[in-house]
């Protein structure tokens, strides 16, 4: 494929393992490599969860945005962490009532899954009749009806989270706070969200150039061979998937499926062959760099790393929004 | 381009929306679209011309009769093998994201894998740029194009897809006079290499140059087609239009001349 796409991720690799090295080296005991055993044991979990966090929910961002046909998808936005969110508290909450084990991690990455799948699917049903318009010259409004969808849906998720917090016994309440803040504090487990990232990406990446076609319109895509029903569902679950792992691991951290692919839309890599695999690149090193500075901005205090990533994400939305996806003169 | 071909379509009758209950828009349409030919599709809004485009290409089922493909019925064919030898262009393009001029007039050349680096053919590409005046805007964002510019590049897909029979949604809509001309020279030549083309258009001089077949909707449930001269008179065109339509020469070549509507006439 073509070299400028190469260089491209040959850079974001480069940011990927420095932004690794830095996550490392950077700690509220202070700069450098401390000893081996907060290197080994705190912060290189903390980091492969940070990146694989980052990783699944730009992926997963990239993937909505394709599926929507709208720079402005992002799980976050679309409600879809909200689902995560419920699915997870829900099961931290069986959990909780004595339904726990060594399984219990694992429950709460499959709640999560769930969760997102869930709100996944109520959205593109609200927002059937949208996207179907597509072709057919009622495009206008489409991408600001899907944004309000999607913030009822997360709404209507909030309501839901509240009401579980308020049910919640006292003793985990504080850590369902702080993990709904969006945080790696306190990490260990970082496979389950690699592994929903893996399974997404070999789920959609080998049929990404079929994901731009879908994105000009349903019936063009079908005129080129593209089986559009199974190819939506498909994308829609890989990306439900990545977000569920993602919000189980390190809560609803916001804005990373819109930030990244944006900004690899500016710098040229903008087919989905590319995109994808790039975005998940950006959005694990954008994470990754957040943390960084979450831990040490305010050490010892640590941050959610959310705070940080609506500080970057949020402007950068407004941004989006502002400009709009017709500059152009039709 | 690539081998004979011949498709045919048979006792077509399309409902709006492809539903059962929608209304009728026309029926008892046979055609045979063979290479070097170039068919127009002609009439008044909301007649069927786009559902008619999108019937022939296999995305817009017919409530009856046949399309038949090299002798196989459409619904048979394997839907990427479809895929090199007809090609769509839609009237309506969605351009969500960024892409320039060249990333989109390539999209469908590549349809296999895509780690299969097959190049695209370079010299293919900068040759159809340049045939519908798209060099300078090549490397130009598609979302900041004008109308008539952005049609160019989706007839510029639709011709770098590789297939023979070309599909085309009113290719000329907003097009200044000039890009008309270079349209209709560029699909004549795509015939004239053996390709096909079945276009809809609304300027019917336009339509009589591009075309050597036409088919005429009228919007009533009833559409006629064959040769141009057949299909295209005046009495025929001004029965669809509900204008006043009449045939004059104009420096050796046949114009139409198009007078108030009909209900106007003393």
């Amino acid at each position: 494929m073509n070299t400028a796409g190469w260089r491209h991720v040959a850079v974001l690799l480069a940011l990927a393992v420095a932004a690794c090295a830095l996550g490392l080296a950077a700690g509220s005991s202070g700069w450098g490599f401390a000893m081996p055993e907060i290197v080994w044991q705190i912060r290189l979990p903390r980091v492969l969860a940070g990146f694989g966090v980052g990783a699944a929910l730009a992926l997963s961002g990239a993937l909505m945005q394709l599926l929507t046909r709208n720079a402005l998808a992002d799980p976050y936005v679309l409600g879809v962490s909200g689902g995560a969110a419920v699915g997870a508290l829900s099961a931290m909450l069986l959990g909780a009532i004595g339904v726990a084990g060594w399984w219990s991690e694992w429950g709460i990455a499959a709640g999560a899954a769930l969760g997102a799948l869930g709100a996944t699917l109520l959205l593109l049903a609200l927002s059937w009749r949208v996207l179907a318009g597509a072709g057919s010259g009622a495009q206008q409004e489409a991408p600001v009806s899907l944004l309000l969808i999607g913030v009822m849906i997360g709404a209507a998720c909030s309501a839901l989270v509240t009401l579980m917090l308020t049910l919640a016994p006292e003793a985990q309440l504080r850590g369902m706070v702080f993990w709904l803040l969006g945080d790696l504090n306190g990490v260990t487990h970082w496979s389950a969200v690699w592994i929903a990232l893996m399974v997404a990406l070999a789920a959609t990446w080998p049929w990404a150039h079929q994901l731009d076609w879908l994105a000009r319109g349903d019936a063009w895509a079908a005129t080129l061979g593209v089986p559009v029903q199974r190819r939506r569902r498909q994308v829609l679950v890989a990306a439900a998937l990545a977000t569920g792992g993602a919000v189980a691991t390190g809560g609803a951290i916001g804005f990373v499926g819109l930030v990244a692919p944006h900004a690899l839309r500016l710098l040229g890599l903008r087919a989905a062959p590319w995109l994808l695999p790039a975005s998940a690149l950006a959005g694990g090193s954008f994470v990754v760099l957040a943390d960084a500075a979450a831990r040490t901005l305010v050490a010892p205090l640590q941050l959610p790393v959310g705070v940080i990533a609506a500080a970057v994400g949020v402007p950068s939305f407004l941004a989006l929004l502002m400009r709009g996806p017709g500059r152009g003169s039709r | 381009m690539s081998a004979s071909f011949r498709f045919e379509a048979s006792g077509l009758a399309l409902r709006a929306g492809a539903s059962a209950r929608g209304r009728l828009l026309f029926e008892r349409l046979s055609l045979v679209v063979e290479p070097g030919q170039r068919w127009v599709v002609l009439g008044p809004n909301g007649a069927g011309k786009s559902s008619l485009l999108a019937a022939l290409a296999g995305v817009f089922a017919p409530a009856q009769g046949q399309l038949m493909l090299q002798g196989r019925s459409l619904r048979d064919w394997r839907p990427e093998a479809l895929a090199d030898w007809r090609a769509w262009c839609p009237q309506f393009w969605v351009d969500p994201f960024p892409a320039s001029v060249v990333e989109t007039a390539r999209l469908a050349t590549r349809r296999g894998a895509w780690w299969n680096a097959d190049p695209v053919d370079s010299t293919q590409l900068a040759q159809v740029l340049a045939e519908l005046d798209l060099r300078a805007l090549a490397d130009a964002d598609v979302r900041q194009l004008s109308g008539g510019e952005r049609q160019r590049v989706a007839v510029a897909t639709a011709l770098l897809q590789g297939a023979p029979l070309l599909l085309l949604d009113e290719p000329a809509s907003h097009l200044d006079l000039a890009h008309q001309q270079l349209l209709i020279g560029v699909l004549a030549r795509h015939a004239g290499e053996g390709g096909a083309v079945v276009a809809s258009l609304h300027d019917i001089n336009l339509a009589w140059d591009l075309g050597d077949h036409a088919v005429l909707i009228n919007g009533r449930g009833d559409v006629v087609a064959g040769t141009r001269d057949e299909v295209m008179t005046p009495q025929r065109l001004s029965a669809a239009f509900d204008v006043a339509v009449d045939q004059v020469a104009v420096c050796g070549q046949t114009r139409f001349w198009v007078g108030p509507l009909r209900k106007d006439l003393p």
